[in-house]
């Protein structure tokens, strides 16, 4: 069995030596024996990959030199494993690259047969490449995955939560050898073929002009921490092609967790691709639920959107329990019975592990429903909870269009203020104050939570002014969250939500920056219910649906 | 420094206005020039005045005049641009200035928001900070070469796809054969050709001729300094190594740079013996870290005795087929292809040298460099010579974590010298 990485492995060639061929996907985080083996700084996918190669025995290994952090890798898998070959792939596709990529195909099949001491199977050779399915080109209406590499489960998982057909476009693509020229030398036209794959970012080629526009309908667009290569395309891609698209940051083992799916499953809604699966349709009161990582909110709302009751309980370890106890809570207030409930949307991190609710929809889709209704000018949603924060985009009818989300650290959410009062020893509400007239311009520099709290002990420890480093603090939350407004572009009026809009602090400085005020809830904490709310009316009362549509301005998908 | 730092929050001031901040930027320069050539450091040996002078002078020419001027790497073959007097602006250097300029940070915060990976290589981020900000000045074209890392290409197109430029870029295989020398070459004719367009003139082939036996002639003296470093030292500073780095790649074959070079040899011939602990970097000088500057600026205990960065091609240059000699260069460098080659080159220069310890600076976010970091420790761990991989940033101070590496530096320090 032959391990390799890249799209651009010659797998045809070690198949026809009758040998198996094996992607490498790294589930897991890298263990300690890779640590001493190479920089922590290095890409978390390559660190990966070394330890699949070692822990698993992967003893014959093929590599491309297709970025700095696999070039290392073959430099430090070599003499550690049985056979390791490195094949230089040029960056250019013209004649003489392709000549000289058919030497390197050339160089390494000599170094297999002596490593193997047996010829490859020519026969064979052609026969696979025969068998091999040239997919074509000419696309139905898809959903493009574009950027670092894929893990081949999360791709599954998409396609089945899509209701368009996806191409895969990544480092893991499967599309190859669509082109293969008869010819006399089929190698040299294998090497050809190969080489005018759909080019990765390492190559001289303009990707986009490769991307067929009018078949796709939005695109999800994966990096990888310490992959440096697809944030520049990123940076561009928005404007050159003006689709909607979902950016997902992770370092590669982490691609297939919950958070993940929820911006996937967000993005399909918002582009109208996600399976629909509606069951009950009902009248009366309808409940929205949203099960956070630090709160569990419930909004119940009459069939004319009236806000009945709402409540908010904070999230214990259980998140069933908490949603039932809020649940129970807010039916209280409202003096109604469960029965009088028709419909429960649930939302938030907790949403699928909420038996009694009807349908779930990601916070995303909820926090745009709310915060149109709540303003219908909204353009903008900043929305900082305990454990993330992102900024939603809507258009003119209240539809999520766009949204960008902090990655998994905590840092400019709310923990990050919580951990800030805690080290300071003042409360969260004399952290949320606003700070005008300071003695000193503090910066903040770390932005992760661990760093910048040495930061503040060691302000703390210079004698410098409370209030100088509250403002600090909240000016750093400020500036992360206006580091993601400027992601999805900036647009009023802004609306903020979450526990964090609570913190007048945060808020003056964001108004700051941005220079523009930035509209407050009565409660920001309960709009991602109050939007799953909205939802359940609609889904549970369809005759009122024309009605709720005047109303909310909300279109049908 | 609190005059650097007030200029600095001028600039910062003015980043919203373009042609304000370059008109601020290119005053800094000058400002520089005018100061190292009438206040030179006394404590310098007059090679590196003259160093100090020749850098900047070179680095301001594409900034006056960036009608004559290209965007290059630091390992663009620039031999055929100063034959066609165009002028290149390398990019990493106008990082480390923006980075002396304490402007560093609001580049590199421009860059990452404007969707960049926050973990590239801050010297591309700097750069691609100023072109967002639109302060930097459109040049005619772009050169750069695949070599010594991924963030090249995509640093140069991005910018000169923001900045409508042509781009030229140089793709330099892993390994040198008969193919591969043929297919640079075949790439460096085309680009030629580019660029006599772009600027309409002609290139001047006994013109390039003449440089690269210029270029020769240096690299005899380059191959001199090596020697006498085995016993003496100059004890300047971080900031003339990576000066020389300026010289020894984008304005090689300048007849400055011969005679800088000739000063030198001079200058290290009658400079003291090494009477304290010879250290030898490995890829960067982090002549921005405090701790670092503390040990190695003017110093007789501790003598920085240069980066390999600075020795990474040491032959000679063909010049009867000056394209050919070019494309063999490229590919020969020690930081193309295999680590292994990058071992062997270091083993050699260590051989010559004989420091008495290595620090390899693992500049964040340079997977190239610090991917091979423990293979280097093995290596000169059999070798019987102390080393020492610390990280930082040799751009963004705001990744250098003074207190860690202090301590790193100082233990690793206190052992070499009890050695």
């Amino acid at each position: 069995m032959v391990g390799y990485v890249c799209k651009y492995t010659p797998i045809e060639i070690i198949q026809a030596f009758d040998e198996e061929v094996l992607r490498i996907e790294p589930e897991g985080k890298a263990g300690e024996d890779v640590e001493s083996l190479i920089h922590p700084n290095m890409c978390s996918f390559m660190k990966g990959a070394l330890e699949e190669i070692l822990k698993n025995n992967i003893n014959e290994v093929v590599l491309v030199n297709c970025c700095d952090s696999i070039r290392r890798l073959y430099d430090v898998l070599k003499g550690k494993i049985e056979f390791i070959h490195i094949i230089d792939l040029p960056r250019k596709t013209d004649d003489h690259a392709c000549s000289l990529f058919y030497n390197e195909i050339l160089k390494f099949i000599k170094a297999y047969e002596d490593f193997k001491g047996k010829k490859i199977d020519l026969d064979k050779f052609i026969k696979i490449l025969n068998d091999c399915k040239t997919e074509n080109q000419n696309f139905k209406k898809s959903i493009a995955v574009l950027g670092a590499r894929f893990n081949g489960s999360v791709l599954e998982k998409i396609k089945k939560r899509c209701s368009l057909n996806i191409i895969n476009l990544t480092c893991t693509g499967d599309n190859r050898l669509s082109k293969i020229e008869k010819r006399d030398n089929l190698i040299f036209s294998f090497a050809k073929a190969l080489l005018n794959s759909f080019p990765c970012m390492r190559m001289v080629d303009d990707r986009l002009r490769f991307i067929n526009k009018n078949n796709i309908k939005g695109i999800i667009y994966n990096t990888i921490k310490f992959c440096d290569f697809y944030s520049f395309e990123y940076a561009t891609l928005k404007s050159a092609l003006n689709l909607p698209i979902l950016k997902l940051e992770t370092d590669y083992s982490d691609l297939n967790n919950g958070q993940i799916v929820t911006r996937i499953d967000a993005f399909l809604e918002s582009v109208g691709a996600g399976r629909p699966n509606v069951k009950i349709k009902k009248k009366g009161y309808f409940a929205g639920i949203d099960s956070g990582s630090t709160s569990t909110n419930v909004v119940i709302i009459d069939e004319n959107k009236n806000i009945v009751s709402y409540s908010i309980v904070p999230t214990g370890a259980r998140a069933i329990d908490s949603a039932k106890r809020a649940y129970k809570t807010a039916l209280e207030k409202a003096d109604l019975k469960e029965k009088d409930i028709k419909y429960i949307v649930a939302t938030g991190y907790g949403r699928i592990s909420i038996p009694f609710s009807n349908k779930a929809v990601t916070e995303i889709t909820c926090h745009g429903r709310g915060a149109f209704y709540f303003d219908r000018e909204v353009r903008t949603i900043i929305d900082i909870g305990g454990q993330d924060s992102k900024v939603i985009r809507l258009d003119n009818s209240g539809s999520v269009v766009d949204f960008v989300m902090n990655d998994k650290c905590s840092a400019g959410t709310g923990r990050f203020l919580d951990v800030m009062s805690e080290t300071l020893g003042v409360s969260i509400s004399d952290l949320g104050r606003v700070v005008k007239d300071f003695k000193e311009d503090i910066v903040i520099t770390s932005m992760c939570t661990v760093f910048a709290e040495s930061e503040v002990i060691s302000l703390i420890a210079q004698n410098k002014e409370k209030k100088d480093i509250i403002r600090a603090l909240n000016r750093s939350v400020a500036s992360k969250a206006v580091s993601l407004i400027d992601r999805v572009g900036r647009r009023g009026k802004y609306m903020m939500t979450g526990g964090v809009a609570k913190n007048s602090g945060v808020v003056y400085e964001i108004e700051n920056k941005i220079g523009e005020k930035i509209i407050i809830p009565f409660e920001p904490q309960i709009v991602g219910a109050l939007g799953a709310a909205i939802i359940a009316t609609e889904i549970g009362n369809p005759s009122q649906r024309q009605q709720q549509l005047y109303n909310t301005g909300i279109p049908e998908n | 420094m609190d005059l650097i730092k007030t200029y600095s929050n001028i600039i910062k001031k003015n980043l919203g206005n373009p042609y304000r901040a370059f008109k601020l930027i290119k005053l800094g320069f000058d400002i520089v020039y005018k100061y190292v050539s009438f206040f030179p450091d006394k404590r310098l040996p007059e090679s590196l005045k003259y160093l100090n002078r020749i850098c900047i002078k070179n680095i301001k020419k594409p900034i006056d005049h960036p009608e004559n001027s290209i965007w290059v790497n630091i390992f663009a073959p620039t031999e055929l641009l100063i034959a066609m007097q165009i002028y290149p602006l390398f990019i990493e250097a106008y990082s480390s200035f923006m980075s002396g300029f304490l402007i560093e940070d609001y580049l590199i915060d421009k860059a990452e928001s404007a969707g960049i990976s926050n973990t590239l290589c801050s010297y591309h981020k700097a750069f691609i900070g100023s072109g967002e900000l639109n302060i930097l000045q459109k040049p005619k074209m772009a050169v750069t070469t695949s070599l010594a890392c991924d963030a090249n290409i995509n640093s140069f197109r991005y910018l000169s796809d923001k900045y409508d430029l042509p781009l030229y870029i140089i793709d330099v295989p892993y390994e040198y054969n008969r193919n591969t020398v043929e297919y640079v070459k075949k790439q460096l004719i085309e680009m030629i050709g580019l660029i006599e367009d772009v600027f309409e003139r002609k290139l001047d082939i006994d013109k390039l001729r003449e440089i690269i036996i210029r270029e020769n002639e240096t690299r005899k003296l380059i191959n001199e300094y090596i020697d006498n470093l085995r016993l003496r030292s100059l004890n300047s500073t971080m900031t003339f190594e990576m000066y020389m780095l300026f010289t020894s790649h984008v304005f090689m074959g300048m007849e400055e740079t011969y005679s800088f070079y000739k000063m030198l040899i001079n200058d290290i011939k009658r400079a003291p013996l090494r009477t304290g602990k010879g250290i030898f970097f490995v890829h960067l000088v982090p002549m921005f870290e405090n701790s670092f500057k503390e040990y190695f600026n003017f110093n007789n205990e501790y003598h920085l005795l240069g980066c390999d960065l600075n020795f990474d091609f040491l032959a000679e240059v063909e010049y009867d087929d000056p394209f050919e000699g070019i494309a063999k260069k490229l590919i020969l460098n020690t930081y193309n292809g295999g680590f292994n080659r990058r071992i062997h080159s270091l083993g050699n220069i260590i051989d010559r040298i004989e420091p008495d310890g290595i620090i390899q600076f693992c500049h964040f976010g340079c997977k190239q460099s610090i991917g091979g970091a423990y293979i280097l420790k093995r290596f000169f761990k059999d070798k019987g010579i102390p080393f020492l991989a610390v990280d930082g940033d040799g751009i963004d101070k705001r990744n250098n974590q003074e207190g860690q590496s202090r301590t790193r530096l100082e233990a690793f320090l206190e052992m070499v010298k009890r050695r």
